[in-house]
């Protein structure tokens, strides 16, 4: 049956994210080779034999081709590297996306970020990295130690959901202003940076957070001017 | 069902591109949304195409029993969960994202599923028209990001009847404490997503003081399966707090019901609070805790305890989920955000809207972390699918260059005939969540779905019913003192403390001792 309708659109070039490239043109390639071997009329098999040009077999084999190549997947939910750890990347925590900066009075710049909620003084204490739903068990059972302030590299509120009030002060490492955890961080008065960019960080460093920063103007993140609100390295407790 | 012809497509691309660029706008002004509890964005993905599947069919029989535009005019009355985010474009935006990722696949062609775009954007834009009938603009964004849905009779009674606060008073710490709370757990009992959480104004409250409206969905048993046993002793499934501030420009509030603020929000600002409940069989905002500010304060911090309780309570039941469960129910609470639709109606079966669709399933094991966050980003964020592009001439609204969030419907799908123009209505779908035994939590107490989609059917609230409907405030300009225009004000003034029986007549100087600016009343 003849089919006028190209496969490659006019102007369009390929996706420009690795992962995307990948399984979306194993797709497309798969669906057109069996599309062009129904010999039908594409209206007849678009909906009607939709199974032919994609199953759930092909799905499975679209990742395991990727996983076979070596290829391994970086997570974002703690649950999909405790359930399929041999399809993901081990997690990076020494990789740093802030040079320090000048030392002065004792402290020394290791981050930056946008402030959510302009306070009249700055914020100092130790950290405490979260990323595990163990670690949030562990503060509901035993509470949160007194001027903590969480480093959490999850932009969504709902990891720290029961514990979130408890935190003298929060440096998100991802997100916006607008983001979840920074509507969180506002109704529930928790002084927090979203989006920063942090030097390397280890539980108990005592840092300082710029709470007194004015918060990203309303087209911040369309002109890029972010990144206002400082952070300090005071010591370590530890 | 859609009728095919220049002009209803016409019609149909114009409403397609005004979304995609609010859409896009809406996008770039966030980053990909990431969580560490829940792989979001592989459960957006699939929710996209869920949406795709199966909204046209469940909106043709909504439509059928109720009328978009019909619902569109509950919407505006009282706080419905069919609302700015979830109606007005979550659902619009996701099916549409859904025909762009199948598109992409080369699994679909622009002019497939003709028919059912056209119906599902037509049944959008009837609604959003009868949503925004006050203010006349089809969306926040249109209106300048600002949402003034509300009529006079209600605004008037929130203002006569809200209960003054200062910083430091026993109900200003109870409602700011509450606010949190409802956020924090409406955020989780919605997987993540802000779509249990909902803004609208600002209303100018005079004396520079303006009025938010802060409404927060399904806190107890309902819909969803895993909300079964949680929060019970919370008498409401839906609440309404009206807040008005003191100095505060809220200077914009978008088509996600966010707000922004200058100076920004700071609960000092707070001068007035008030608390309401509404659902689709109340026949509109019903009052709670108001009869004086004790009484709220302490119904707030009753409501506030049991909602702490119930937060720990469902995070601890979420943190036993696998990966295919809160991808599951992610994906359904994205794709039933025109869920309440069924309920206005009296058509809500738990299947339809609570099961991912047989079609959907077989794109799961595409939807590792890494292809969910980067595809999204792609999709919505770079707009880096290759059909996405447009002619090398192209300058789009608010990017500046040539691409498009969302594909047109080509108008040779007038003239052509190798498209099929429905995905059919055919449901079949599973989920591995456990399925849900709970009752429902309605302003008519605790029942059973059968009872839920009957007293629906039955219902039409006293503002909307016979000529009422129409009687809007071009109207009341004319008409206000009039014995209609009268009835229509005491309908809203059912149960007010201030304002009960007054009528139409009132404006802002007349009203009783004015709650706003008066905290001790």
């Amino acid at each position: 049956m003849s089919d006028s309708t190209v496969s490659t659109p006019k102007w369009g070039s390929t996706e420009m994210l690795p992962l995307p490239g990948r399984f979306n043109g194993a797709v497309r390639e798969l669906a057109a080779k069996r599309f062009a071997a129904t010999g039908a009329r594409w209206k007849d098999v678009v909906f009607e034999r939709q199974f032919d040009l994609f199953s759930l077999a092909d799905a499975r084999a679209v990742e395991q081709e990727a996983l076979d190549s070596g290829y391994r997947f970086d997570f974002s939910a703690t649950v999909s590297l405790e359930s399929e750890p041999d399809k993901y990347k081990r997690p990076d925590r020494e990789a740093t996306s802030f040079a320090a900066g000048s030392s002065a009075d004792g402290r020394k710049q290791v981050g930056v970020g946008d402030n959510v909620i302009r306070k009249s003084a700055t914020v100092t204490g130790p950290v405490a990295l979260i990323s595990k739903i163990e670690q949030v068990m562990g503060y509901l059972a035993d509470g949160i130690p007194e001027g903590t302030i969480a480093v959490i590299d999850d932009s969504g509120g709902t990891l720290t959901a029961p514990i979130i009030e408890g935190f003298a002060g929060v440096i998100c490492l991802g997100g916006t202003v607008r983001s979840h955890l920074g509507i969180l961080a506002r109704e529930y008065d928790v002084p927090t940076l979203m989006n920063c960019k942090i030097d390397t960080l280890s539980d108990g460093d005592v840092v300082e957070i710029e709470v007194t920063a004015a918060p990203p103007a309303a087209d911040a993140y369309e002109t890029g001017d972010t990144g206002h609100a400082r952070i300090w390295l005071i010591g370590n407790e530890g | 069902m859609a009728e095919l012809n220049y002009r209803s497509l016409l019609e149909t691309n114009s409403y397609l591109r005004n979304l995609s660029d609010t859409t896009y706008w809406l996008c770039i002004t966030r980053t990909v949304q990431e969580s560490k509890l829940f792989p979001m964005n592989p459960y957006m993905l699939l929710s996209y195409l869920n949406s795709f599947y199966r909204l046209p069919t469940l909106l043709r029989e909504i439509d059928a029993a109720t009328p978009a535009e019909e619902l569109g005019d509950r919407a505006r009355e009282v706080s419905l969960k069919v609302d700015t985010v979830n109606a007005a474009w979550g659902m619009p935006a996701f099916y549409l994202i859904g025909r762009e990722m199948l598109m992409n696949w080369g699994l679909l062609r622009p002019g497939d599923a003709v028919e059912d775009v056209v119906d599902v954007l037509d049944f959008s834009r009837r609604f959003n028209l009868a949503y925004h009938r006050n203010d006349g603009h089809i969306t926040n964004k249109e209106f300048g990001d600002r949402s003034q849905f509300l009529p006079e009779r209600t605004l008037q009674v929130f203002e006569a009847d809200l209960h003054g606060v200062k910083p430091g008073d026993r109900l200003h710490a109870a409602a700011t404490k509450l606010v949190a709370q409802l956020s924090q757990y409406a955020f989780l009992a919605h997987c993540e997503c802000r779509i249990g959480l909902h803004n609208s104004g600002p209303y100018n409250f005079g004396e520079n003081r303006q009025l938010v409206v802060r409404d927060f969905f399904e806190l107890t048993e309902g819909d969803y399966p895993w909300l079964d046993g949680i929060a019970t002793r919370l008498p409401f499934a839906n609440l309404t707090i009206p807040i008005v501030f003191s100095d505060t420009n809220f200077h914009l509030m978008d088509d996600w019901a966010s707000f922004e603020a200058e100076p920004s929000y700071d609960a000092a600002n707070i001068a007035a609070v008030g608390l309401y409940t509404s659902d689709a069989l109340s026949d509109g905002y019903i009052p709670v805790g108001m009869d004086n500010a004790e009484t709220l304060a302490e119904t707030m911090e009753q409501y506030r305890e049991i909602l702490n309780e119930a937060t720990a309570d469902l995070w601890k039941r979420i943190a036993t989920w696998t990966r295919e469960q809160m991808i599951d129910a992610g994906a359904l609470v994205y794709s039933s955000v025109g869920k309440d639709f069924a309920h206005l109606a009296g058509t809500y079966r738990q299947e339809d809207w609570l099961s991912l669709d047989d079609r959907v399933q077989r794109f799961k094991p595409l939807m590792n972390d890494e292809y969910g966050r980067d595809n999204l980003g792609e999709m919505v964020g770079l707009l880096g699918f290759p059909h996405q592009k447009t002619n090398e001439y192209g300058m789009a609204r608010y990017s500046g260059l040539n691409q498009n969030m969302l594909t047109g419907i080509p108008y040779s799908v007038l003239t052509d005939d190798d498209f099929a123009p429905t995905v059919g209505d055919r449901l079949s779908g599973s989920s591995s969540l456990p399925a849900k035994n709970g009752l429902w939590t309605t302003t008519a107490g605790r029942i059973d779905l059968d009872e839920y989609n009957q007293r629906a059917k039955g219902f039409t609230p006293a503002v909307l019913r016979g000529a009422n409907r129409y009687r809007d405030e071009e109207w009341v300009k004319w008409h206000h003192g009039s014995p209609a225009a009268d009835e229509l004000y005491r309908l809203a003034q059912r149960g007010s403390r201030n304002l009960e029986g007054r009528g139409s007549s009132l404006r802002r100087a007349d009203l009783p001792a004015n709650g706003a600016s008066d905290a001790d009343r």
